[in-house]
């Protein structure tokens, strides 16, 4: 069970989905993946994403503060067997 | 599938504008809505007649191309929308590709946020042989600015932040913009005073009341002063200050030529300014319905109230100006049929719900006691305004 991390930091909808959607396809079922976001459209994005793409669940959403203040959206996903 | 990075192809936009001028005027134009569910619901784009709206959401694009694109009528004039312009780009992009004709709304939800479109408030011919006033309508927010002109003179109230727009304006008609006002301390938007009074050197009056800390340069305005506009000689036309506290403890009216009531969030067409967002509903309240039943009560019924909200298009006239006759207000809105004080914070109450959270920021920025950057202000600034007492009504219409 791998742990993948995507940094979408400075990406504008719609490309930390459009890359999101790239990594998942690469890996196995069961395989994490964890994304990192500066947009704060991500957040409602990515539920609506995984209501769409069945292989992939939302295992957990946080936001988080980076050093130069800007707020960090992080969304881990998991590849699901569907 | 097929590859969704966005193509290197141009890709044929429209500006919000030109949108909204279309959709206006009952152009049959298709709107592709690609942002997600939660953001539909939260606040979409009206014009004044109804558009023919698809909800597709963008990432259905990327999950199954051609499945969503068949989602989309054939042979409509497609124009696509998104949150801030970057997803509607891809999804035209892609629907171009696949012969489908369609434009990206520039700039999306943002763009519609921030455009501003003037309309020239109907005067009488003696009024018009004296000064012109435009209403100034910022659409996706209904908020209300005001340009009063007279003699080559201008005053502008409750400007937006983006001044350029309103200094460009003035340019345009050849006015010199002498003073600049605020209606009261704005809750749901980032006021443009401050900033346009500081780049032209002219004053700027606004008036928070007690309980504030206010650390913008203000010109304290009397209640009963009059403001004259146009200059020592010739055409002038009078601005009578009119202190009507309660939406905030410091709202302020402006009453000109005598007939044009520029009410701030004192009055709307269609519900009044909620007195509930400092948190002393009961307080401020009982002042508002004292504004309400006793301050305003000497205007006659022909006044125009010129509001600095409106909840929807459904309270557009059909010159394009929100407005409404004080007699007409006095009867239909429900707020000013309240008895008694007890009765009115009581229906205020009952009607609103909480505000937007970014409220509370946006107060912060506007006393000058705190700033933020421009991203984070256009944040806070998304949705329509949440002002009227009547927000939950309002929502209920659209």
């Amino acid at each position: 069970m791998a742990l993948n991390k995507l940094d979408a930091r400075g990406l504008k909808c719609p490309m930390p989905i459009v890359k999101a959607k790239k990594a998942l396809d690469a890996m196995a079922p069961g395989d994490l993946l964890e994304i990192t976001a500066t947009d704060r459209g991500s957040v409602t994005d990515f539920q609506g994403w995984v209501k769409t793409n069945r292989r992939a669940v939302l295992k957990e959403q946080r936001q988080e503060r980076d050093e130069i203040g800007r707020d960090l959206y992080i969304h881990l996903i998991e590849r699901s067997d569907v | 599938m097929a590859d969704t990075e966005p193509s290197a192809t141009p890709v044929p936009a429209i500006d919000v504008g030109d949108l909204l001028q279309a959709a206006d005027g009952g152009r049959p134009i298709l709107l592709l809505d690609v942002r997600n569910e939660d953001e539909v619901r939260a606040w979409k784009l009206e014009a004044r007649r109804p558009i023919d709206t698809v909800y597709v959401p963008y990432f259905d694009f990327i999950e199954d191309e051609i499945a969503s694109v068949a989602r989309v009528p054939a042979g409509r004039d497609v124009v696509v929308l998104c949150a801030q312009g970057g997803s509607s780009e891809m999804v035209a992009g892609l629907l171009n590709d696949a012969g489908v004709p369609a434009r990206n709304v520039r700039g999306g939800m943002v763009a519609y946020g921030e455009y501003l479109q003037p309309a020239a408030i109907p005067l009488d011919a003696a009024e018009a042989s004296r000064f012109a006033l435009w209403q100034i309508n910022r659409r996706g927010k209904g908020c209300l600015s005001y340009v009063v002109a007279s003699n080559g003179e201008a005053v502008i109230v409750d400007p937006m932040k983006n001044i350029e727009w309103f200094e460009a304006f003035a340019a345009q008609h050849g006015l010199r913009v002498t003073r600049v006002l605020d209606t009261h301390i704005h809750a749901d938007h980032v006021s443009g005073g401050p900033a346009l009074s500081a780049k032209l050197g002219v004053p700027y009056s606004v008036s928070a009341g007690d309980g504030f800390e206010l650390r913008q340069p203000v010109t304290p305005l009397d209640d009963g002063q009059v403001l004259r506009v146009g200059g020592t000689g010739g055409v002038t036309i009078d601005v009578r200050v009119m202190h009507t506290p309660g939406h905030t403890p410091g709202s302020t009216s402006y009453l000109v030529g005598g007939r044009y009531l520029l009410t701030g969030d004192t009055v709307f067409v269609g519900s009044v300014g909620r007195p509930d967002l400092g948190g002393h509903v009961v307080e401020w309240g009982r002042m508002l319905f004292t504004t309400l039943t006793e301050r305003l009560a000497p205007l006659a019924d022909e006044v125009l109230v010129l509001p600095a909200h409106y909840a929807g298009v459904h309270e557009l006239g059909a010159d394009g100006v929100v407005s409404g006759r004080l007699g007409d207000l006095r009867r239909t809105v429900p707020e000013l049929q309240a008895r008694s004080a007890d009765e009115f914070i009581a229906s205020v109450r009952a009607a609103v719900k909480d505000p937007p959270a970014s409220y509370a920021e946006i107060i912060k920025v506007n006393l000058g006691v705190s700033s933020a950057p421009i991203d984070r202000i256009t944040e806070w600034e998304l949705g329509r305004n949440e002002c009227a007492a009547s927000a939950k009504r309002a929502a209920a219409l659209r």
